[in-house]
């Protein structure tokens, strides 16, 4: 357990910027949920509240960003305090990027009007929903301040590549098949590639709080790599 | 990495039954400035002063351990203190110059260590002395009038003159910039950096900024142990020890 600050404000204002980005992170897994329920229910009104939301993620990285500032300016924070500090920033910012990526799901939802072909919108809301995961659990080794959760959370996105990968073979395969489906298919391909961007920022978050909790940067390999050259076999 | 200049060996220091420092062992770099930090009354200053047996003055003080400079034992029967003090110069917390000239306070220790004979090489060494310690173009046209009139950041820098005009090769400071606001500071700053290309430097701050900004390695004091010496940016960015943490933090209960 961390001891107080001799200066309570201090405190103070390193717990709101955790405080915030814990909000902010609870908010991205609920845009991401959200996304998810309006693509498997194609329900474009839900979708058009999703897109609405966006603005409270934003506005709370600008507030992580002035707080960190603030406190760069006027504490001069050191050692693990600095790390806080100085990841918050990055943390904040694949925060915001991830709930760009959940809101264009929804975006697309919204302005699609053509049916989307359902076996392979079934595969990408299981895909969404680990990723969902993932993000639960990155948000907790924020929490708890564990390096192995962390780890644990950057390497489920081994499996995101995966299922992306066979929801890409799968879309191709359809659109070869079916021609008409081309345009609903390449909806569903750039909403699988959203869902695995928000898996890779999980890994960025993931890998600043182990910076956060040992001061070393992670150093690690994923097993495996999407492989293109798969998909001309 | 620069070679040890100064190496304390499981130095135990006590003022009569109190013991203020224990079994600290650490090397000091030639041409590098170490800072030891710490709260008030950890032996910071105590450690520095054994560096030129300032304790000796203390009745009550007693040194034990080894001290060495360039491997010679420091504390030996056979090293006159004057010659330590010579090769060990010291700049205080409060600047205190002598009640005499500006000339005057550098051109008495080269006069009485019988380094200069003619006045044309007691003038060389305060020209020289006060241009290292970056005060001769503020104090050119005033050689003459008194030191104490001199601004307190001018003041210090003319310790350090001083200090450096016996041609030392050890400067221990201790808090030199505690009195100064913080563009005398600033100044003070610059200066350790321009002089650690000739002295050794040891500074006791009460700044952590100062420390990390001035010194290229760090000890850290809590009640008279060494908890920990390292490179100045990992004691600031990942402490081996948890308390040197909470200090450098302002967790310190």
């Amino acid at each position: 357990m961390m001891k107080d600050h001799i200066v309570s404000a201090y405190d103070a204002q390193l717990e709101l910027v955790s405080s915030n980005l814990i909000k902010m992170g609870g908010l991205v897994e609920n845009q991401l949920k959200n996304s998810l329920q309006a693509l498997s229910n194609k329900d474009t009104s839900f979708a058009e509240q999703i897109i609405f939301d966006d603005h409270k993620i934003n506005a709370l990285e600008k507030e992580i960003d002035a707080l960190t500032y603030k406190i760069i300016a006027m504490r001069q924070p050191l050692a693990n305090d600095l790390r806080v500090v100085l990841s918050a920033l990055s943390i904040a910012n694949d925060l915001e990027r991830m709930g760009d990526h959940a809101t264009n799901i929804a975006k697309r939802v919204a302005n699609v009007k053509i049916n989307l072909p359902d076996a392979p919108t079934i595969e990408i809301v299981k895909m969404g929903e680990d990723v969902q995961f993932m993000i639960k659990q990155v948000l907790d080794s924020f929490v708890k301040k564990s390096d192995k959760l962390a780890i644990k959370a950057w390497d489920s996105d081994v499996n995101i590549d995966d299922s992306y990968l066979n929801i890409y073979r799968e879309l191709l395969e359809t659109m070869a098949g079916n021609p008409e489906t081309i345009t609903g298919c390449s909806h569903l391909l750039s909403i699988a590639k959203n869902i695995e961007r928000i898996g890779d920022y999980v890994q960025n978050i993931a890998e600043d709080i182990h910076f956060i909790v040992t001061g070393q940067a992670l150093e690690r390999k994923s097993e495996k790599r999407i492989n293109w050259e798969d998909l001309n076999q | 990495m620069n070679k040890v200049k100064i190496s304390a060996k499981n130095i135990d220091v006590f003022y009569g039954d109190k013991q203020a420092l224990f079994d600290v062992s650490m090397d000091m770099y030639e041409k590098e400035v170490t800072a030891l930090i710490g709260p008030s009354g950890c032996g910071k200053s105590t450690f520095l002063r054994c560096i030129n047996r300032m304790n000796d003055v203390i009745d009550i003080c007693s040194v034990k351990g080894n001290v060495s400079i360039d491997g010679h034992d420091i504390y030996d029967k056979s090293i006159r203190v004057e010659s330590l003090r010579e090769n060990v110069g010291m700049v205080f917390q409060k600047p205190n110059p002598f009640p005499k000239s500006i000339y005057e306070n550098i051109a008495y220790g080269p006069r009485i260590h019988g380094m200069a004979n003619s006045k044309t090489d007691i003038d060389e060494i305060v020209e020289n002395s006060l241009q290292k310690a970056a005060l001769f173009d503020e104090v050119k046209d005033r050689l003459h009038q008194p030191g104490t009139g001199l601004s307190g950041g001018q003041q210090q820098r003319l310790c350090i003159a001083r200090a450096i005009s016996v041609n030392p090769e050890i400067i221990l400071m201790d808090e030199p910039c505690s009195a100064l606001d913080p563009i005398a500071t600033a100044k003070i700053e610059e200066l350790m950096n321009e002089l650690k290309k000739e002295f050794t430097i040891i500074i006791v701050t009460h700044s952590m900024q100062q420390a990390a900004r001035v010194s290229t390695k760090t000890g850290f004091f809590h009640l008279g142990k060494l908890i920990e010496v390292d490179s100045t940016e990992t004691i600031f960015s990942n402490p081996g020890n948890q308390k040197t943490q909470d200090y450098i933090t302002g967790r310190f209960g």
